[in-house]
This record gives structure tokens, C-alpha cells and sequence, in this order.
């Protein structure tokens, strides 16, 4: 096999390129930042509605959102590990990135499970929110995901400064600005590079 | 330095990623002196906590503030490692903002702490939550199993701390200290002084 050579240039075009291959990776899978987005969206506002408009008193039942959104992730995922290619060292970091994400979220849960879920939860989750996408953003260099991230930590610092009930509206504003918002981004932006 | 004009070979090329890579390691985590000195504090402070709690005898100040002597020697690593280097890795970016953004969450939880009058046992549980996240991707990036094992090892003990004492509570927090940096940091150094030697 001949080998081909490269410039020092070269080189670092490579590593630009691990970047951008990841970002389409990343934009490939956007399906799952949106599906949990859009899940945790809905349910921080469906409780808002159901427990400060209708004054419904289960109103945390919204949450059973999380089952679908649990089995159509796990379905996505085996579908998507049949045909897994080869990732880049970029695309791992990334891999390790949102899988200790997931374990914190779960342990955070585990957590607030026994602090009562009535009391100051969403700023909790608001800080994970932020601190996830903007290492993404850094690692990706795509600044709608750092600006996501950063949006999310003054939301997570003003949510503590209202009651439970409106903690639920800086948790839907925080996910918007740091998963919908920057996944769509990403998704638009792979598409014009292909176009 | 590698001139323009230079060509590199496919494998050539691959070897100075990978060179970077290790130039990163060495200088973020291959040393090891950053994580044994946030190793040492950590564990000093919650045995000192644990020591007031089991004894009921209090020191009369807060002993985590000691943590805050951690930003010195830190502070003094950095800067003496900027002046080695001529170029600055993606990774060792990535790496600054991971822990940044750590001590950004620390910060704010401590504010959260303190706003909410969070009880002790849920604050050490959400601490050590946050002690394994940036552990845990730093092990991962680097390809480094006594991080990532640390970094599995506070989650196990973050939820395990919600059903124990607040003197318990202390005894496992110094554990995350050891596991997730004191021992990393130890291999570490172990190893950034054997290459010296060679």
C-alpha cells in the first residue's frame, strides 16, 4: 500500500477534521438531545399547568413521560449498535462526557428521591443542564452549545431565588437554550455543510 | 518545531496526535501533583469533620476552608507549566473547562447549600455527585482506569451516603478523596518520574 504523506498543515487539518466528524456524529444523534429535550420541556411545563393552573393535585404524574422516552431511547440505541462505525478520539471523549452525564443523572436522582421531590429539585438538574452541554460546546468548539450551557447556569442561579413553582419554568428555559435550541442548530449546520 | 515544507508519513502524522496527546497528559494529569494535593485536602478535611462529629468536639472554624489553600499551589502549577510549553493541545483546552467548570459547580452548589438549608447528609451526597462527574471524563479521555474507577467509586458512594450518618458520611467523602485523586495522582507522579529517570 502506498503511503501518503502529510504536512504539518495536513495535521491539523486532520484533527479539524475529527472535530467536524464528530459534529456530524453529534448531529446524527441530536435525535436523542431532542427527545429528552422536548420530554423534559414538556413535562417542567405540563406541571406547571397541571399543578398551578388546573390545580391538579397529581400533577407530578407528567413524569411518566420519562418511561417512552426510556424505551424509545434504548430502542434507538441498539438500532443505532448495529451499525456503529469507527469513532474518532473526539467522538469517545464525547461518548464518556454524556455517558457519566446519564449516570449523574440517575444518582441524582437517587438522591433527590430521598430529599422529596416537592422541594428544590429543578435547580439541581439546571446545573447538571449547563454543565454538560457547555463541555460538549468546548470539546465540539460549537458555541451555541457553550452559550446553552452558560444561559443555563444564570438560570440555574435565578431559580433560586423563586419558589418550587417557578423553578419548573427556568427548568423548561434552560433546557430549551441548552439541548433544543443548539440541537436543532447542529442539525441545520450539518445540513448546509452537505448541501 | 516542524517546518512547512516538512512531509510526514500517514503513520508519522498519527504519531504527533498522539505525541500531543501524551504532551497533554503530562502536563494535566501525568504528573499528578494537582490531584494528590486536592487528594490530601479532601481527605484531611472530612477525617478532621468526621473527628468533630464522632468526638462532639468542634475546632471552633470550618475546616473546609482549608480547601481554598488547594488554589495556591494550583494556581503556582499552572502558571510554572504555562511558562514550559510552547503550544496548547484541544485536549488540554477541553480538560481546562472540564475543570473549571467543576469548581463553577461547586461553587454554585455551595450557594445552594447555603440558600436552601440543604441537610448535611443530601449536601456531602450532592458534593460527591459532583466529585465524580469531571473524575470520571477525565479517566475517560485519557484512557485512564484508576480515574474513571475513582470517579464510579464517589457515585457508588454519594448514594450509598444518604443512608448513613453524617459521621459515615465523612468516612466515605475522605474515600472519594483517595480513590477518585490521592491514588490516581500517586500513579501518576509514579510514572512522570519514571519517564524522567529514562
Amino acid at each position: 500500500m502506498e503511503q501518503e504523506n502529510f504536512s504539518p498543515h495536513e495535521s491539523l487539518q486532520l484533527i479539524q477534521s475529527m472535530i467536524a466528524k464528530t459534529r456530524r456524529d453529534m448531529s446524527d444523534n441530536s435525535i436523542y438531545f431532542l427527545l429528552w429535550g422536548w420530554i423534559t420541556f414538556a413535562g417542567c411545563t405540563g406541571q406547571f399547568v397541571l399543578k398551578n393552573i388546573l390545580h391538579y393535585e397529581k400533577h407530578y404524574l407528567v413524569w411518566l413521560l420519562v418511561i417512552p422516552g426510556v424505551i424509545i431511547s434504548m430502542y434507538l440505541g441498539m438500532k443505532e449498535g448495529k451499525k456503529r462505525e469507527a469513532t474518532t478520539y473526539i467522538g469517545d471523549s464525547m461518548k464518556y462526557l454524556w455517558m457519566g452525564m446519564g449516570i449523574s443523572y440517575f444518582v441524582l436522582s437517587a438522591i433527590l428521591s430521598t430529599m422529596g421531590w416537592d422541594t428544590n429539585v429543578f435547580p439541581f438538574f439546571i446545573l447538571l443542564y449547563g454543565l454538560g452541554t457547555f463541555i460538549s460546546g468546548k470539546l465540539l468548539q460549537f458555541k451555541p452549545l457553550v452559550f446553552g450551557g452558560l444561559c443555563a447556569w444564570a438560570m440555574a442561579i435565578a431559580s433560586a431565588f423563586f419558589n418550587y413553582d417557578y423553578q419548573m419554568l427556568f427548568a423548561a428555559a434552560a433546557i430549551l437554550a441548552s439541548y433544543i435550541i443548539p440541537a436543532y442548530m447542529l442539525r441545520s449546520k450539518d445540513k448546509s455543510a452537505i448541501k | 518545531m516542524i517546518e512547512e515544507g516538512n512531509k510526514m508519513t500517514e503513520q508519522e502524522s498519527l504519531k504527533l496526535i498522539n505525541e500531543m496527546i501524551g504532551k497533554a497528559k503530562r502536563s494535566y494529569i501525568t504528573t499528578g501533583a494537582a490531584s494528590i494535593v486536592w487528594g490530601i485536602l479532601i481527605v484531611v478535611c472530612s477525617l478532621l469533620t468526621w473527628y468533630q462529629v464522632y468526638t462532639q468536639h468542634a475546632f471552633g472554624f470550618d475546616v473546609w476552608l482549608l480547601v481554598f489553600l488547594a488554589v495556591i499551589p494550583q494556581i503556582y502549577f499552572s502558571i510554572a507549566e504555562k511558562k514550559k510549553k510552547n503550544f496548547v493541545s484541544h485536549d488540554e483546552h477541553t480538560m481546562t473547562y472540564l475543570w473549571s467548570t467543576f469548581a463553577i459547580c461547586i461553587f454554585i452548589l455551595s450557594f445552594y447549600n447555603s440558600k436552601f438549608e440543604t441537610d448535611s447528609s443530601h449536601s456531602t451526597a450532592l458534593f460527591m455527585l459532583l466529585y465524580g462527574i469531571p473524575t470520571f471524563i477525565t479517566g475517560g479521555i485519557f484512557k485512564f482506569k484508576p480515574m474513571i474507577f475513582g470517579g464510579i467509586i464517589c457515585w457508588v458512594l454519594s448514594v450509598a451516603s444518604m443512608y448513613t450518618d453524617i459521621a459515615t458520611d465523612m468516612l466515605f467523602m475522605a474515600a472519594c478523596g483517595l480513590f477518585a485523586w490521592f491514588i490516581p495522582g500517586i500513579i501518576l507522579w509514579k510514572k512522570y518520574k519514571k519517564q524522567q529517570l529514562c
